[in-house]
This record gives C-alpha cells, sequence and structure tokens, in this order.
C-alpha cells in the first residue's frame, strides 16, 4: 500500500530509527511500511496518523480508490 | 550488504536467540556421550527411553523457544514475517517428508530416522530468515 510516511518523516528531520522509537516498532518496520512491502495493522496505522496529526486517509493511499483513479 | 545487526533485533529476538544459543550449547554437550553409552555400553530396560528423551529435550526447548518468541513479540512486522516463515517451513517439510514417506514404502528410498524431519524444518525456516535479511539489508544498504 501506497503511503506518505517517508515524505512526512523527512518534513520533520526524523530518521528511520526516530520514528521507530515514537512508534514503539523497529526500524526495519518502519523501513517496510515506508517501501509498501508490509501494510500495518490498524491500531498501528491509528499510531502513526495520530503521531503526525493527520488522518489515517491522509498517510495511506487506498488501493481501490487508488485504482479508479479517486486519487 | 548483510543487514542483521544484534542491535537491529527486537527484545523478543535477542531472547529468543540467547535461549537457542543456550539450548544447542546443551545439546552439543548430552548428545555425544550418549551416542557414546548407545553404542559401547550394554543399556537395557527403560534406560533406551531416558537417554532418547536426554537427547530430544533441548530440541523440544528449541520449539517452545519459537512459540515464546511468538508471544513475546511486540513488533508487528517481525511476527508476522517470522510466522510466513514458519508456515513455509511446515508446508515444505511436511510435503518433503510425504514425499519420501511414500518413496520409502516403495522401496525406493532408505529408511530415514524421524528426527531429521525438524532438522529439514529449522534448515528451512533459517534458509528463508537469511535470504530475507540479506534481501532486506541489501535494499536499505
Amino acid at each position: 500500500m501506497e503511503n506518505r510516511l517517508r515524505l512526512l518523516r523527512a518534513e520533520r528531520s526524523w530518521s528511520q530509527q526516530d520514528l521507530a522509537e515514537k512508534l514503539e516498532v523497529s526500524r526495519q518496520s518502519v523501513n517496510a511500511i515506508e517501501t509498501g512491502k508490509y501494510d500495518p495493522s490498524l491500531p498501528l496505522a491509528f499510531r502513526i496518523a495520530e503521531l503526525f496529526n493527520l488522518a489515517i486517509e491522509e498517510i495511506f493511499v487506498s488501493p481501490a480508490s487508488r485504482s479508479s483513479g479517486a486519487i | 550488504m548483510f543487514g542483521a545487526r544484534w542491535s537491529d533485533f527486537t527484545p523478543a529476538q535477542r531472547a529468543h536467540t540467547r535461549r537457542v544459543l543456550w539450548l544447542l550449547l546443551i545439546y552439543v554437550i548430552v548428545l555425544p556421550p550418549l551416542v557414546w553409552m548407545r553404542a559401547n555400553t550394554a543399556v537395557a530396560g527403560y534406560i533406551p527411553a531416558l537417554m532418547g528423551i536426554a537427547a530430544s529435550l533441548p530440541v523440544l526447548g528449541i520449539f517452545a523457544s519459537w512459540g515464546r518468541y511468538l508471544s513475546d513479540e511486540r513488533d508487528e512486522y517481525h511476527q508476522t514475517l517470522t510466522l510466513r516463515r514458519n508456515a513455509i517451513a511446515t508446508n515444505a517439510t511436511m510435503g518433503a517428508a510425504v514425499v519420501w514417506g511414500f518413496l520409502q514404502a516403495f522401496g525406493a528410498m532408505p529408511l530415514v530416522e524421524a528426527y531429521w524431519v525438524p532438522f529439514v524444518w529449522v534448515v528451512i525456516q533459517g534458509m528463508f530468515g537469511c535470504a530475507g535479511a540479506f534481501a532486506r539489508g541489501s535494499k536499505e544498504g
């Protein structure tokens, strides 16, 4: 699933390790989510959204809406 | 390059690795004297059964450690990777055991001791773990 996590992290000058510590996950998890290799669970997606003060859909791109051209 | 550094391990992975290394050490210490006793002494009665159980206990401990790891792991990504690896290793090992069993039954393959089945499971699991760590390390630079 595509997402804006890398961009949001870069805007705050956080390293993957910084973000991992804030989310209480491993650096590999952050890397896997950023590169779209792993889709986080709903609780983790909420933690990410709350950390950036954004809605989940402002961070993660729905595959359905992307394929239909809605976004 | 290979990206699996000790500092990259989650606390649950570090604890599991420590447990497995201790159990392997016990296995390496316990097995040779048991094998020697079996080959060179006249053990009888319930002693061979006890020896077999003693040899298998460290390996049982390793499987128990896997269960404990999956329960302790708080990082959902690593938990998912481990579950996927375990599922692949289980399917491949069971498949190989079934094929070998029938080949053996039809006389096409020799008898293989059953304790090789978990050994194959651990090897397949480790291979996928190393391949995954290598792939992640290469992509992360």
